[in-house]
Parts: structure tokens; C-alpha cells; sequence
């Protein structure tokens, strides 16, 4: 660090006291600690993982040779040594992330393993569902007493996994635990998030979280599937008004699964409802008040519209109504546009009306920015659209051909405009 | 986070739990293998692959409809009851089914599959998986099979039943275990 060589010669010349000098010292001698530390806990966890999987598949090789007795043995070796590891570690090692993480980890692996075996042993039958229960329930205090991301990171992977096995193969047994098992990981998300703001390990749990309720949300579908892409909407916007509070504003745009998942997740949404098959279909299946009324799909959809009208309030509180995103009212405007497509086929233009409006006004975002990500976004969202437009519409080859050229030239010309404002 | 005087009692007590939880499991289990009555199934085999456990045979029950006066009283993966008892040939069958826990011993604890419109239910085998050794999984898979077509031979499932809760003991061609005969052929070949 060249400022460091630079350091005597400043105290010399008085620019900086001795004191000052010292805490410079001090903060760039930590930040070197930290990035080897980073090495030590990813190549930690990432042996851990190996040697976990690693004996879960030697165990399911399934050992003929051996007795009842000793595969029975066998399945609590790991366990125990993980459980030794780990309180070792809480006595001895309790600030060494690198230690806390990889142990607890293995442990993590080891319980699972255990359990595993034990149902091979005594040929329990194959319901992965109760299983990964028992194991995520068993594991989910490892996170608050280790203090474990990592292990986090793994329970909220496993209860994902969980709600898919339940809710969307198996006949609707309780997919609504998953919301529970959620729910008792959140307060340490929240230490995450207040305490360790800029670590990595929170920076994936801003990625998985929202992407395991997006798995999640899938399993509550019963059978009126046209409600779901309400209830997704919602989500979507939720996720976008949550990557757009003021915390997450504040991080990188790496960090912020939120705003990604939300942005992508709603044009995608709008993109793939901008085919007129959607709403043949919605007009064509009448859909009793009852019937609606009582659905989960329709309770969900409640819930998550209820909780982005609340979070699109609070945006708006410390915004003029100008400054507001273009993806973050659609989730209310969808709705409208998905009440009138039950009797009007004007739905689907508004929905290609919407894709263009949001593209046009993140190009304008881009330029006004002076912000190039920004400004392609835009620019892609229209070429979807456009590219969309071009399977379905009756138009000749002519005219879309010069519609693709016209958009193209548009990537161009608007990319070149800006490098040449920015140069100057 | 915690104090380590808390945080320690707490880690030990959950160490405790996730010790607890597989031993109970083996408990029950062995209990059951020795105290339990045995039954003889007639069975058939499925397809083989677990993430998690390896390999095994899955196994359903053969000819053991139970007849049911309408269909609309059962519910699929409802829990059920199913009173049992022996043929002439020394093989289980099952004589009734119930949605209250019956005051005899023999009887099995499982959950509806299906009722067809002839009103004859179907039931779930709730011993369904043997696991086998990794290399051996595939011949016995074929072994069973065979011995499934070849109707001179007769597969069957042993299990030991206490209180409802099956275990399976072991998988049997003809009176053999059937890792033994897939452990002969391997040899042979």
C-alpha cells in the first residue's frame, strides 16, 4: 500500500498528526486480515461441503458386509465428531469465523447423513419430505448458536428444497410449514442485514431468500393457475420496493437480489402475458366469485398485493410522485388490466403498452443517469418486446425487418450519444 | 451474540436432540423387529433411486384389494387401518379396513392409495423400500422381476408388525434371501 511508504513523510511535513498516521495503519492492517480471512472461510466451507456430501454418498453405497450393529455405529461417527468439532469450537474458537463456519457445516451434513442411514438401515420408507423436516428442524439452532451463515445459507437451500418436494409433487399435504421455517430464520437474517451489512455471506442470503419464496410461492397453486400470475406480480413488486428501500439502495447492485429478481421477474412476466394466448383462455374460463373467494391462490395474492401496496406507500413518502420507478405501481396496474381481461380483449395491448412505457422510461432513466447498464436495459426490454411481437403479429417480413433494423440502429445510436456526452 | 454461559447448555441440549431423534428411530425400529408379529407379503417391485439413502427395490403389496362399501367415504392419503390375516399358504392378506385404531392386534397402519369405481380400495405399502448394496441393486431389481413372471416363484416381503408400525426384515425368492441369490449370480458370472 504506497500510502503507508507515504505515511513518515507526511507526519514529517505535518500534514497528518502521529495519531492519525496510526489509525491508518490500523484500518489498512485490518483490511488485509479480513481478505485472507475470506479465503480461509471459503476454502473452509467449501472442503467441509465436499467431505459432508463426500460420506453421505460413501453411506449410501450401502455396505452389505457389515452388520445391523455397525452401520448403526457408523451413522452416529459423523455425528458425534461434528457435535465435539463444534463445541470445541464454541469453548476455544468462538470469534475464528473460518472454524465456526466450517464446523457447523459439517455438522449440518452430519445430521443429515446420520438420519439417512439410519432409514437405509432399517429400510424406513422413502418420504423425503419428513425427512428433510426432521433434518432442517434438527440444524435451524446450529445457525443461532454457532452464529453460522453459512449454515443458514444451507437451511433455507434445504427447507426450499422441502416446500418443491411437498408442495409441488406430492398431494398438497403442508405446504404452509415452509412459511413457518421461514419465518424462524428471518431474525438472523436481520442480525445479517443490521450487523454485517457489506460481508458476502449476506450478500447471498439477499439472492436466496427472495429466490427460495419465489420457488415457495409456486407450491400454494391449486388449481385456478390464472390467479398465480397475479400473486407473482405482487411478489415481483414486492421484491422491487424492498431492493428499493433506502438500505438496500445503499448496496450494490451485486448485493441486491431484490431489486434484480423484481425488475427481471415483472418485465418477464409482462413479456410472456403480452401473447394473446393468456387471454383467449382467462376470457374463455368463466371463474365463479365463490369459487375465487376461497382458493389459496387468491389469499396469496391478497397478502402480496396488501404488502406491496404498503411498501409502494412508504416509497412514495420520501419521493415525489415524478421520481417514481416505472416497474414499481405495475403490480396494481396489472391487476386492473387482468380484471378487464376477463371481458375485454384491450388487456393485451395494454400489457405490450406497459412493457414499452416501463422500456422507454429506463432508457430515459439511463440518459438522464448518464448511466450505460441502465439505458441498455431499456433498450433490451424493447427489443424483447419487439422480438416477442415478431412471432405472433400478422405484419410482413418487410416491416418487421425494418423494425428490427430500427431498433438496432436505436442501440447504436443512443450508446454512441452517451460514451460521446460522457467523454466530454 | 450470546453469553457463553447460556449459549453452551443450549448447544448441548440441541446436540442432545439431534442424537436423540436417529437413536429413537433405531429404538422403535428394534422394538418392533423383536417384539412384533411377522408377516409374509406378496409383493411387487417398482423403480430404484434415492438422493439421499442409494439404492433400493421399491416394493407394492399383490392382490390385497379390500372391498369398501362406497367409495366416497375414503380420501387418498388418508390414514387408515387395515385388519390382517393369514391364508392358507402362510401369506398375509388383508381382511378389513378401518378408520379407527382396532382393538386387535393384527392390523397395519397405512394411508388410502385409491378406491376404484367398483368400490375395492387399494392401500399404500408402507414398507416400500429395501435398500441394497450399490453394485447389487440393479441384479436383484432383475432377479425380482424374473421371479415375478416366472409364476412357479414367489417373492415375498418378510415384516415384523407391532402396534400398526411395520419394519421390513428382509426380501425372500422361494424361501431365500434375495441378496444371497444375487450375490450367487454375481459369482457365477
Amino acid at each position: 500500500m504506497s500510502i503507508l511508504k507515504d505515511l513518515p513523510e507526511l507526519i514529517k511535513a505535518e500534514v497528518i498528526s502521529q495519531e492519525t498516521a496510526d489509525k491508518i495503519q490500523h484500518y489498512y492492517e485490518d483490511q488485509k486480515g479480513n481478505s485472507s480471512n475470506k479465503l480461509f472461510i471459503a476454502f473452509g466451507v467449501l472442503g467441509t461441503i465436499l467431505v459432508g456430501l463426500g460420506i453421505i454418498l460413501i453411506m449410501a453405497h450401502n455396505w452389505d458386509e457389515l452388520s445391523r450393529t455397525t452401520k448403526t455405529i457408523f451413522s452416529f461417527v459423523p455425528l458425534i465428531i461434528g457435535q465435539i468439532l463444534c463445541g470445541y469450537v464454541l469453548l476455544q474458537k468462538q470469534n475464528n469465523i473460518a472454524w465456526r463456519e466450517s464446523t457447523s457445516a459439517f455438522l449440518f451434513f452430519a445430521v443429515g447423513a446420520s438420519i439417512a442411514l439410519i432409514g437405509q438401515v432399517y429400510n424406513i420408507p422413502g418420504n423425503v419430505s419428513s425427512f428433510l423436516l426432521t433434518w432442517m428442524l434438527l440444524c435451524l439452532p446450529l445457525i443461532y448458536l454457532m452464529n453460522s451463515s453459512f449454515t443458514s445459507l444451507l437451511y433455507i437451500a434445504g427447507i426450499t428444497y422441502y416446500i418443491v418436494v411437498t408442495g409441488y409433487f406430492y398431494p398438497m399435504s403442508e405446504p404452509y410449514f415452509y412459511w413457518i421455517l421461514l419465518l424462524l430464520v428471518l431474525p438472523y437474517y436481520y442480525h445479517l442485514l443490521t450487523k454485517k451489512p457489506n460481508s458476502n455471506f449476506t450478500s447471498f442470503h439477499n439472492w436466496l431468500i427472495p429466490l427460495s419464496v419465489l420457488i415457495a410461492l409456486g407450491a400454494i397453486n391449486n388449481n385456478i393457475d390464472e390467479l398465480m400470475f397475479i400473486a407473482y406480480c405482487s411478489l415481483f413488486g414486492v421484491l422491487y420496493l424492498i431492493g428499493h428501500t433506502k438500505y438496500f439502495n445503499e448496496q450494490k447492485l451485486r448485493s441486491n437480489g431484490y431489486l434484480v429478481m423484481g425488475s427481471l421477474g415483472t418485465v418477464g412476466l409482462l413479456l410472456s402475458l403480452s401473447f394473446d394466448w393468456f387471454w383467449e383462455d382467462l376470457r374463455r374460463q368463466k371463474l365463479t366469485f365463490d369459487e375465487v373467494l376461497i382458493s389459496p391462490e387468491f389469499i396469496g395474492a391478497m397478502v402480496l398485493t396488501l404488502l406491496a401496496l404498503v411498501l409502494l406507500g412508504v416509497h412514495l413518502k420520501n419521493k415525489r410522485v415524478k421520481a417514481l420507478k416505472p416497474i414499481a405501481p405495475v403490480f396494481i396496474l396489472f391487476i386492473i388490466t387482468f380484471i378487464i381481461g376477463n371481458y375485454s380483449s384491450i388487456a393485451v395491448v395494454l400489457i405490450n403498452l406497459f412493457v414499452f412505457i416501463i422500456g422507454v422510461m429506463t432508457i430515459r432513466e439511463g440518459a438522464n443517469k448518464d448511466h450505460l447498464g441502465i439505458l441498455n436495459y431499456g433498450l433490451l426490454i424493447i427489443t424483447a418486446l419487439v422480438a416477442c411481437r415478431f412471432f405472433d403479429t400478422e405484419l410482413s417480413f418487410v416491416i418487421r425487418g425494418i423494425l428490427f433494423v430500427l431498433v438496432g440502429i436505436g442501440f447504436f445510436a443512443t450508446n454512441y450519444w452517451m460514451l460521446k456526452t460522457k467523454k466530454q | 451474540m450470546m453469553n457463553k454461559k447460556i449459549l453452551l447448555p443450549l448447544f448441548v441440549l440441541i446436540a442432545m436432540a439431534q442424537l436423540y431423534v436417529p437413536a429413537k428411530m433405531i429404538l422403535d425400529r428394534e422394538d418392533v423387529l423383536a417384539t412384533g408379529i411377522e408377516y409374509k407379503f406378496r409383493t411387487a417391485p417398482v423403480d430404484p433411486y434415492d438422493p439421499f439413502r442409494g439404492k433400493y427395490i421399491t416394493l407394492s403389496f399383490v392382490d390385497n384389494n379390500i372391498n369398501v362399501e362406497n367409495r366416497k367415504d375414503w380420501k387418498s392419503g388418508e390414514p387408515v387401518y387395515v385388519l390382517l390375516e393369514n391364508d392358507k399358504e402362510g401369506y398375509a392378506q388383508f381382511k378389513s379396513v378401518s378408520k379407527i385404531k382396532p382393538n386387535e392386534k393384527d392390523y397395519l397402519k397405512t394411508t388410502v392409495s385409491y378406491v376404484n369405481s367398483k368400490n375395492t380400495m387399494r392401500v399404500d405399502c408402507p414398507f416400500n423400500r429395501f435398500y441394497m448394496e450399490e453394485s447389487k441393486a440393479l441384479e436383484a431389481e432383475k432377479t425380482y422381476r424374473a421371479s415375478r413372471r416366472d409364476t412357479t416363484q414367489i417373492a415375498y416381503a418378510v415384516v415384523s408388525i407391532k402396534n400398526g408400525e411395520a419394519v421390513l426384515k428382509d426380501v425372500m425368492i422361494n424361501g431365500r434371501p434375495i441378496r444371497e441369490i444375487v450375490k450367487e449370480k454375481q459369482q457365477s458370472e
